[in-house]
């Protein structure tokens, strides 16, 4: 019986003792949502297998918070499911879940602290690790930025995180960098993720932030180069929904837009293979036919006063006082000024896609209710892409599917309980003073990049160019720039300099050139919060409940920075000896939930351990027929006035979706920028727009390196099962294929399964070529997998590709969002 | 001793042997034992480098299979299962079936010409049939397992499991005709009984090899009942270019060296039509074959495709049956030893291509492996795999080398044995090339 | 007595894979040891090109190939439909993957599909092949069913969970894992399957859920021609398609 592990789980000798209390529970809750305690039969739990623990946790191999059920018997994790009670995962996972023992149990693991002994840094220079304590290491961190705040140098130490996951982690990021007094911690990935999607709603809607989905209500999806099936997130609920929309009644249909067959086109009703960077020219043309053919939602947009339609082709001369709009703003000037040319044979002529498609896709989506269009990276990883992004979530206003049944949301917040001590007492002078204001940030936004929010990917080059400084001390958290950043090589240079700190529990990239190494648990060991990226709406967060005690002497990295906060001068290490640890700051926000309930009966840090998760069904508002309600218990019947609105939803000036976006058209400096850097005349820079794409590298073929579903977040490349099965479409099973179209290849003399070079002027990388049908011939596929030089035996046996698909990319950004142009990039191919 | 003859039993052999050993000590012993007498022989040769080659690839094997197991096989579950070790072991157990039939044409059928190599032919069967289960043996999981596993499974719907039952039984029955044949027992009843019951047991036996096939109807190319007449009549072929060339290598493939009802059967047809008939057949069969797999369009017969591609498979058709066919049936040259060895050289590795491709490409096409495995499965065999088919040759040419000196191959029930002693034939001593051998004893030269 | 069988419906299937990694992990398998694996195969040219796919475990056939093969009788049919190898009798002749029309056994005593090997990194001190740290528990573990890890040189494959569905209470009609009180017998792969498109039951029972699908929704089975029999029934509905032959490029 373990029971002593932890105290957090539920073993199921103890499910039977607890049973029947819970079961009266479930039967006084809300039906299947309301059953406590753990999924298993009676007639198991008698069996054998009595020592059978299952604990609840998240998984970490995408950032969906799947809640997963980890199965543990004598202390040996040996199975994971997904969690009946996690409203993501619903007992599901996708195939990346079930592989995570491996992660656990990985021999090349960092068995502790270390410390690099050798001066030398390269990828064939051995770090000759040796193994320290946890005291000596947290000093070593502690002596050198105590140092750099003595010489009032503390801007030149920077943390790079990657995905973080809550309050117990990333989001003690601000707090540390405010007290410690450095602007750089931490800078965020988002713009080597997707920030221009981000940023093309926060122009039209207000928010700048990811979409909630209605996907089981909708009926209609048209969807823009975010591969759904392969590795849109939530992928695993993704994959679930699938399963319904497209047995429901009605089927839901489905246009796929992308540059190659994946499986998202392949199982599409209609699979759109587009020319790279001109999915803008294909919503705008879309735009165009709902407009000209009179079918966009008059509920929510709004009708010409005399009833009749007016938008005819080319036809500019239509006055905005002619049109009564409801949601919306600009729609008439928007036409006057774009949409009115946008035509399908315009848009066949730039993306390649048939004129018939354009007019049937337009058709469909504006005459199917309840109908969405989503995009992510694929349309905006472009130097045009806050414009495409722009163009295509205008679709979603003119068929009204903004915050209606079966369209799209925004994510709500999660109620946690408040800290039990605030930063702000505990800044002291240094952190206070002036001096640490005129410090820009390393990656120079709100300067270089005035509008963008992150610019990770350019800290290495801005170091090495000591502009505006050069960094002394660097952290990485769940971020391995230098396997997947822009000209990812560029990292191994810049890395050389500075003092490297890295947290992962794995020998990754990164870690071969770091001076320090502080490994984190690995999930399946960690106690950690986790609130929902955007789901569906209404507010979730999830809990990591270890299944095990740690296997190694690792640290969880929430602890670890606070542990370097308890050791930093002043009255910063009274703050986090104050917050005392994880646990404690986690045990915090719990208490959060005793004012607000879960649907699903948590209420307190012990019931949020025991499910996994605390969430609050269902979402507060829609927007029925042009008209908003609120939930008011027990219906969406409160309405809401213009002003709710503005403030709850529709989130710009007006309180309307803006065609003509006054955040850029009203501000004279991102008019100027965007004028600058896009050239964009300044009078129009606020409309969602046609804007051709520039093409970087110098080669002849586009490329597009695509995540896969057993990769999605580039974490497995040490784990030999999600090799074997990881490009099915053509059959990656040890390597990574370079998808060619076979004309493409013939052209160039190379036959299937020929060892090609792919260069770019930033890099080159080899691989084995697969002539694809499903692959435009203008466009190369090479996912972003593999091509490991380090990060365990497993990854660095099987190095085909080479090297990284993101040595290729040459590191140029969108202006406006700062997103990393990962698609922009032009290659030649040719036989190794 | 001075005069001496055939052993009649183990026994006997043994009781030589420890009164060699005590004669010569330890060191001289081994030295006669690795060289099968003082004099350099043909046989002695054989067994030489027989045993040489045999325990350097056993220990070869030996240490693949103890460190790395299986994986030294260049075989997968993803395409071909079965390779080189099986296309050796049908090889031989085919080989071996062709000469039971050899032997059966005089001692079932009464073509007396043939006598004269029966005795050689059933010793080369038992042997051909021991590399054919070693090769086996190397390639399964757990041989061993297959002794008390089979009897006690009794899956008479297995064509596997007849196919053991029959070899077993030819295996048997080989054994006994052998030591009738060693006690000169030509043509009593029993012995009489023994060459039909060893006749139909060969035909059942290689016919439920071709079965093990050919019931396959999920792989197209291996199926029909076809596959176990091709397989007689191959087996056949093989045999009889395996007792050619065995023949010819006993004498130094010098035909004035054979005793003389060998020496006049050489110099007939007796053998060479029979290659001439069978290699004939085995053309039309593969062309049959191949012309009916090219043809259909029914799915998993891509395989053929493959075959027409393979240099291997037109070294086969052309130098290896068409060629021998040809020799054979022209009639200045089917007499002559140097076309009749010929013949049988070029057929009998012709028939090695033939089981390997068979196999081979029969697996080629992988079962629904879909974009795992796009085209028909590549197979080069390992050189593990290639140690098993050195071994299985090896064996062969040990144990004939061994048999050749131990028995009288060439006895004939015209020729009693010891009758015939004067004329060299004896046991444990060298036959020098172009002398008549004195009787003396083996290692007297010493 | 049940006769186990499984429908899964390809119109649902996003051939994300989630089985063949759930599988492997409860199974204990290794990595290329796929007993249930998802089959792709393109066809046509671009821009037209299909790409389609479908899950394979083994059939179970009602008539199998593989067991009437087998010289040793070391894989066997049972009475409620399972087939199952017993690993304890096999001497791993790889007949019955000769036999197999799905390609559905595995014989792992070859060479790894990715390195290093990890029945080198994970090494076995017992009969097991090897050893990984998240075998399943022991007394799960059933060598004359063909459940755990096997020994050397024993052929492998799919045993519809033998482990997890031999213990379903008598007389269910289907396995769910979307009950609480079903869910832990269902097979792995059901259990994984993200946009549940598979399920499990008994074909002997006309009022299971699995007997009503194959009615009402034309459920197929893969190479019927060969008369194996498959007790996995496949539903194409308007999204998926098997295909009529082994899913090889035609060269």
């Amino acid at each position: 019986m373990s029971l002593d592990i932890l105290n957090t789980a539920i073993s199921r000798r103890r499910f039977l003792q607890v049973s029947g209390a819970t079961g009266a529970a479930a039967a006084a809750g809300a039906g299947l949502e309301g059953v406590i305690g753990q999924p298993v039969p009676k007639a198991m739990a008698a069996s054998a297998e009595s020592k059978t623990v299952v604990t609840k946790n998240v998984c970490n191999q995408c950032p969906a918070r799947c809640g997963i059920d980890v199965y543990t018997t004598d202390g040996r994790v040996y199975a994971i499911y997904g969690s009946l009670e996690s409203p993501i995962s619903n007992g599901k996972l996708c195939p990346k879940g079930y592989l995570g023992a491996y992660f656990l149990y990985d021999p090349d693991r960092f068995r502790g602290p270390m410390k690099r002994t050798n001066p030398k840094k390269g990828r064939d220079e051995d770090p000759k690790f040796v193994q320290i304590s946890w005291d000596e290491a947290l000093k070593t961190v502690a002596d050198r930025l105590n140092a750099l705040r003595d010489k009032g140098e503390s801007h030149r130490f920077a943390i790079l995180e990657g995905r973080g996951w809550g309050a117990s982690d990333a989001g003690l990021h601000g707090t540390f960098g405010a007290l410690y007094g450095s602007p750089n911690v931490a800078i965020g990935h988002s713009a080597t993720c997707a920030d221009a999607s981000k940023k093309a709603k926060l122009l039209l809607d207000g928010n700048y932030s990811y979409n909630a989905y209605d996907y089981a209500n909708t009926n209609y999806m048209l969807i823009f180069g975010a591969s759904f099936l392969d590795a849109y997130r939530p992928y695993n609920n993704n994959l679930q929904v699938w399963g319904h929309i497209r047995t429901k009644s009605p089927k839901t249909k489905v246009t796929a837009v992308d540059t190659h067959l994946n499986t998202t086109l392949a199982a599409a009703d209609r699979a759109l293979l587009i020319k790279p960077g001109t999915d803008g020219a294909l919503a705008l043309a879309i735009a165009h036919v709902i407009l000209t053919a009179g079918l966009w939602d008059r509920n929510f947009v709004g009708d010409f006063k005399d009833g009749v339609n007016h938008f005819k082709v080319g036809e500019a001369t239509l006055k905005p006082e002619d049109f009564n709009e409801k949601w919306t703003k600009g729609l008439i000037e928007w036409w006057n000024v774009e949409l009115k040319d946008r035509t399908p044979k315009w848009a066949a002529g730039i993306t390649t896609i048939p004129e018939r498609d354009i007019v049937a896709v337009a058709r469909e989506l504006a005459t199917t209710r309840p109908a969405m269009v989503l995009f992510e990276r694929g349309p905006t990883a472009h130097s045009n892409g806050v414009y495409n992004g722009m163009a295509i979530h205008s679709l979603n206003a003119l068929i009204g599917s903004m915050y209606a049944e079966g369209g799209l949301m925004s994510q709500m917040g999660v109620p946690y309980g408040k800290l039990p001590v605030r930063a702000d007492d505990y800044m002291d002078d240094y952190a206070k003073s002036d001096d640490r204001k005129k410090h820009p940030r390393i990656d120079l936004v709100k300067q270089e990049w005035l509008m963008a929010s992150n610019q990770s990917q350019a800290v290495a080059g801005n170091h090495l160019a000591g502009k505006p400084y050069k960094l002394d001390t660097i952290l990485f958290y769940m971020t391995a720039p230098i396997y997947s950043a822009p000209e990812a090589r560029k990292w191994e240079e810049a890395l050389q300099s500075m003092y490297v700190i890295d947290t992962s529990p794995f020998p990754g990239e990164t870690a071969m050139f770091a001076d320090l190494v502080l490994p984190d648990h690995t999930y399946l060991e960690r106690l950690q919060d986790a609130p929902t990226y955007p789901f569906q709406g209404w507010p979730m967060t999830t809990l990591r409940v270890p299944a095990v005690k740690p296997l190694h002497d690792t640290k969880v990295y929430g602890d670890v920075l606070i542990e370097i906060g308890k050791r930093i001068k002043g009255p910063m290490s009274e703050y986090y000896r104050k917050l005392g640890n994880t646990e404690n700051l986690i045990r915090h926000l719990a208490k959060g939930f005793a004012e607000n309930p879960g649907t699903n009966g948590v209420n307190s840090f012990e019931s949020w351990k025991e499910k996994g998760c605390w969430y609050r069904k269902p979402y507060l508002w829609r927007q029925v027929h042009g008209e908003f309600f609120e939930w008011d218990g027990a219906g969406y019947k409160k309405p809401m006035t213009p002003e709710d609105v503005k403030k709850k939803l529709l989130k710009t000036a007006s309180g309307k979706f803006e065609f003509k976006a006054s955040y850029v058209q009203d501000n004279e400096k991102y008019a100027a920028y965007i004028n600058k850097h896009l050239g964009v005349p300044i009078e129009r820079v606020g409309f969602p727009q046609w804007v051709a794409p520039k093409f970087y590298g110098g080669g002849d073929l586009h490329l597009n390196t695509p995540k896969l579903a057993l990769q999605a977040e580039g974490r497995a490349g040490n784990v030999p099962h999600a090799t074997t099965i990881a490009q099915p479409v053509v059959g990656g099973r040890r390597t990574i294929y370079l998808e060619i179209h076979p004309e493409a290849a013939r052209k160039r003399g190379i036959r299937d399964g020929d060892r090609v070079r792919i260069k770019s002027e930033v890099g080159s990388v080899e691989a084995i070529a697969r002539h694809y049908q499903g692959v435009r011939p203008d466009v190369v596929v090479l996912p972003n997998i593999l091509g490991h030089w380090a990060q365990g035996r497993w990854a660095r046996q099987n190095r085909l590709p080479t090297g990284s698909a993101s040595e290729l990319i040459v590191n140029k950004s969108e202006p406006i969002s700062g997103l990393a142009m990962y698609y922009a990039t032009k290659v030649t191919v040719q036989r190794a | 001793m001075n005069h001496f003859a055939e052993p009649r039993n183990f026994a006997e052999v043994a009781r030589y042997l420890v009164a060699l050993w005590r004669r010569e000590g330890t060191l001289q012993f081994l030295r006669l034992s690795s060289t099968l007498g003082s004099e350099k022989s043909v046989a002695g040769e054989m067994w030489k480098y027989g045993v040489v080659f045999g325990l350097l690839s056993f220990a070869f094997i030996s240490y693949m299979l103890l460190t790395e197991g299986g994986a030294a096989f260049n075989t997968s579950s993803d395409g071909i299962n079965w390779g080189l070790a099986v296309s050796t072991y049908v090889f031989f157990a085919l080989t071996s079936s062709g000469l039971t039939f050899i032997a059966s044409l005089s001692m079932v059928f009464g073509f007396r010409e043939y006598y004269a190599v029966a005795k050689r032919c059933i010793w080369l069967a038992i042997i051909t049939l021991g590399a054919a289960f070693t090769a086996l043996a190397l390639e399964l999981g757990h041989p061993f397992r297959m002794l008390w596993a089979m009897p006690s499974g009794l899956q008479y719907l297995s064509p596997m499991f007849w196919m053991g039952v029959f070899y077993l039984i030819d295996l048997v029955l080989l054994l006994i005709k052998f030591d009738r044949l060693w006690h000169d027992d030509w043509d009593s009843p029993l012995s009489h009984f023994l060459s039909i019951a060893s006749f139909v047991a060969v035909i059942l036996a290689s016919g439920m090899l071709g079965l093990v096939f050919g019931s396959m109807v999920m792989r197209p190319m291996w199926y029909g009942s076809f596959t176990a007449v091709y397989f007689i009549l191959t087996a056949a072929l093989s045999g009889t270019a395996a007792i050619v060339l065995a023949t010819y290598l006993a004498y130094g493939f010098r035909h004035e060296n054979m005793p003389e009802p060998l020496r006049s059967m050489a110099s007939g047809k007796a053998l060479s039509k029979v290659i001439a008939t069978l290699s004939g057949i085995a053309l039309f069969s593969v062309v049959t074959r191949l012309w009916t797999g090219l043809w259909s369009n029914l799915d998993g017969l891509e395989g053929f495709h493959a075959l027409v591609g393979s240099p291997a498979f037109h070294l086969e058709v052309w130098a290896g049956l068409a060629l021998p066919f040809v020799l054979m049936v022209t009639p200045s040259l089917q007499r002559q030893p140097r076309w009749q060895i010929t013949a049988a050289a070029l057929v009998l590795p012709a028939m090695f291509i033939d089981r390997h491709l068979f196999l081979v490409t029969g697996q080629a096409v992988p079962m629904f492996k879909g974009a795992w495995a796009t085209e028909l499965t590549a197979y080069v065999p390992s050189v593990t795999e290639w140690a098993i088919t050195v071994l299985s040759v090896a064996i062969v040419f040990a144990f004939y080398g061994l048999g050749e000196k131990l028995f009288n191959l060439a006895a004939d029930p015209r020729h009693k044995v010891r009758e015939s002693a004067e004329e060299g034939n004896l046991v444990l001593k060298p036959v020098p090339a172009g002398r008549a051998a004195s009787p003396t004893a083996p290692g007297a030269a010493s | 007595m049940a006769k186990w069988g499984m429908v899964i419906d390809l119109e649902k299937c996003t051939g994300c894979q989630a089985c063949t990694a759930a599988c492997a992990m409860e199974n204990n398998r290794l990595p290329g040891e796929q007993w249930q694996d998802v089959v792709f195969f393109t066809e046509g040219e671009y821009p037209s090109v299909q790409a389609k796919w479908f899950p394979r475990p083994c059939m179970h056939c009602e008539n199998p190939s593989c067991v009437h093969v087998c010289p040793v009788r070391a894989t066997y049919k049972t009475g409620d439909g399972f087939v199952l190898v017993d690993w304890n009798r096999c001497i791993g002749c790889k007949y019955c993957m000769i036999a197999c029309p799905y390609g559905v056994r595995f014989y792992t005593d070859e060479k790894p599909l990715v390195g290093p090997d990890l029945k080198t990194v994970f090494k076995s001190n017992d009969e097991r092949s090897w050893n990984p740290p998240w075998k399943m528990p022991d007394a799960r573990e059933n060598w004359k069913r063909g459940v755990g890890i096997q020994p050397r040189g024993v052929v492998s494959k799919c045993t519809f969970c033998y482990h997890r569905v031999s213990k379903a209470p008598k007389g269910v009609a289907d396995l769910s894992e979307h009950d609480p009180e079903t869910r832990e017998y269902t097979p792995a792969c059901v259990v994984a399957c993200p946009p549940t498109a598979r399920y499990f039951g008994d074909l002997d029972n006309p009022d299971s859920e699995v007997s009503k699908m194959i009615a009402n929704k034309n459920g197929v089975r893969l190479l019927d021609q060969l008369g194996n029999k498959p007790q996995v029934y496949y539903l194409t509905g308007s999204g998926g398609a098997v295909p009529s032959n082994r899913a090889i490029r035609k060269t």
